[in-house]
């Protein structure tokens, strides 16, 4: 798949038909994937400028419930020295090489398609929500409209038409580029080449495919901080 | 709290587990732990009062057919529970518990039904539609020893798997370092036999010798616990857990100190200078369901990768509250079904 947003407007006419016809969260028919690929995400934090457009329109393409994000940026203040600075980090499911959401479903609900994405087959998904427990990234949740699992799905409706997932297209900046990462002359595969790259909680030993550019190392893992004070009454405010 | 770090925007994780999990394992656990003081008088039949053992099968039976409700409950999707059968998953835990728990209830009942069996035929006689009912359900009412000792040998297999399903599906999410721990089951298993012990002290009916039996197992049980935790806190189930531990204690002091003291020191004291049965008993039981609810609720309000704790929440409706009283309200329906069946209690005592 080429990550050029202009060559992707060719799909567009494609992608919207598909995702008229397509329930967002709902996987009716297993879409088994192309093994020949692996999609996953560089997010470049030198140009996120925290704006939350992807969080928007990941809500806005997939309809999750008010209050319920597959996708958030989550803004820090970072200290050094006598020197503050801000930082973000956008945070989505990692669509990992081993999901630890996998083997505890036990239904078999969540499943891993051959080109790497992870999804929630919500005709079968019982919302125990073990997945939800066991996911490191702490990227899923019980849809309550559903009463299923929920997570961000890379936009594989999307991207099965050839498209960009949503929160990718959307970016002002440009900061998350998605393409598959066998591809070596792919956008993800060139910068994963040429810049050091992180990968959020690496000691959870799941081979997560979402890479940052420029993540801070205080980030990398569980955030040992002072919390935002807003934080627990975002419920009680979108209620 | 690092001042160096501060976190300006980020969002609450709402619990996937509710209440009614906490309801779940509370009940279970203690189905199970009363099942295993009935053992040494009605399977092994080693010399020991037939008080204690037959106070630990009414608890072990009211609470073992009363807590798949609540599991079921925890469902967001209860109507697709088939689900567990048509797709069941060998790799977890949780899909092999929707084996073992009907097994266990299926077999608790069985077996509760031949230790009880002379007694309800006992029942029958005296008359009134209880006693139509006792007749009915008693057949002819003839002990069946060699019966008993199998289908007792069976539950204890499957209580087994039962202890061992709700320990490691909890244990085995390395994602909460809290959980992650394999002292999780020894507490489980010992705050269950603990509560098991102290509501099957409610169904002794002061009863001398069934007290004193059922003080000697909320003493060990108690103690061991209080063992296991102090393993679990000097870091032997691992760094994480112990680390976790200590942390959620720290964000929640009066609550984890109101465990400490009066659901576990208190009642081992009571227990071990046997005094107070009754409000030994009752402690016990709130410190069976205190732990659970510190470790699920509070366990989930340890934020996996933001800063700080979430804070636990109890909402008033049947994700909350209501849940915990509902589930409450259909163990009292079983409970008094069951021992309207068996009275006059203290007659059956002898």
């Amino acid at each position: 798949m080429d990550t050029s947003r202009r060559n992707f407007l060719k799909g567009i006419a494609a992608g919207a038909a598909a995702t008229a016809v397509t329930p967002s969260h709902a996987a009716v028919e297993r879409p088994m994937g192309d093994p020949g690929r692996r999609w996953g995400m560089v997010v470049d934090l030198r140009r996120c400028i925290g704006c939350q457009a992807c969080t928007v329109a990941c809500g806005t393409e997939n309809r999750t419930p008010l209050g319920s994000y597959r996708t958030v940026v989550t803004h820090y203040e970072l200290n050094d020295g006598d020197r503050p600075r801000r930082a973000v980090l956008p945070r989505l499911c990692n669509h990992c090489e081993e999901p630890p959401c996998i083997p505890v479903c036990p239904v078999g609900a969540t499943f891993q398609r051959a080109d790497g994405i992870v999804l929630v087959d919500n005709t079968r998904c019982v919302g125990c929500g073990y997945c939800v427990q066991a996911c490191p990234y702490d990227a899923r949740f019980i849809n309550e409209e559903t009463g299923t699992a929920d997570k961000c799905t890379f936009c594989m409706h999307r991207v099965d038409a050839g498209l960009l997932p949503a929160c990718v297209e959307t970016c002002v900046g440009g900061g998350r580029v998605f393409g598959d990462l066998m591809n070596p002359e792919s956008a993800v595969s060139k910068l994963i080449a040429e810049h050091r790259v992180d990968r959020l909680n690496e000691h959870a030993g799941t081979e997560p495919q979402v890479r940052y550019i420029g993540l801070d190392g205080r980030l990398k893992s569980k955030v040992e901080g002072t919390p935002s004070p807003l934080r627990a009454s975002l419920k009680e405010v979108v209620s | 709290m690092n001042p160096e770090l501060l976190e300006l925007t980020g969002f609450a994780h709402e619990p996937a587990w509710l209440p009614w999990a906490v309801q779940y394992f509370f009940l279970i656990g203690l189905s199970v732990g009363a099942f295993l003081i009935t053992l040494p008088t009605y399977v092994l039949r080693r010399r020991s009062d037939d008080g204690t053992a037959r106070a630990a099968l009414i608890a072990a039976l009211t609470t073992g057919l009363a807590a798949p409700i609540a599991l079921l409950a925890d469902l967001h999707q209860p109507d697709r529970f088939w689900h567990f059968y048509l797709y069941g998953q060998h790799t977890s835990w949780m899909a092999w518990g929707a084996f073992f728990l009907p097994a266990y209830a299926g077999l608790l009942t069985l077996y509760g039904w031949l230790c009880l069996r002379p007694e309800l035929a006992a029942r029958a006689g005296s008359g009134g539609p209880v006693g139509r009912i006792d007749g009915l359900l008693a057949g002819s009412g003839r002990r069946l020893p060699g019966a008993q000792r199998t289908v007792g040998w069976l539950t204890a297999g499957a209580a087994a798997l039962v202890a061992l399903y709700t320990g490691a599906e909890v244990a085995v999410v390395a994602a909460r370092p809290l959980w992650h721990s394999a002292l999780l089951p020894v507490v489980y298993l010992a705050t269950g036999v603990a509560g098991g012990a102290g509501l099957a002290l409610l169904f002794a009916n002061r009863a001398p010798a069934a007290t004193q039996g059922l003080l000697r197992w909320l003493c060990v049980a108690l103690a061991l616990t209080g063992l296991t935790v102090i393993a679990w806190v000097l870091g032997l189930g691992g760094s994480g857990p112990a680390r976790a531990l200590l942390g959620l204690a720290e964000h929640r002091p009066l609550t984890f100190g109101l465990w400490l003291t009066a659901g576990l020191l208190v009642p081992l004291a009571l227990a071990w200078f046997g005094r107070a049965p009754v409000a030994a008993g009752l402690l016990a039981i709130a410190g069976a369901w205190m732990w659970r609810w510190e470790i699920f609720m509070g366990g989930q309000a340890l934020p996996k990768n933001s800063a700080g704790f979430y804070g636990v929440h109890l909402s008033p409706g049947p994700e909350g509250l209501l849940g915990i009283v509902g589930t409450l309200g259909l163990w009292v329906l079983i409970a008094l079904a069951l021992t309207t069946l068996l009275r006059p209690t203290a007659n059956a005592q002898g």
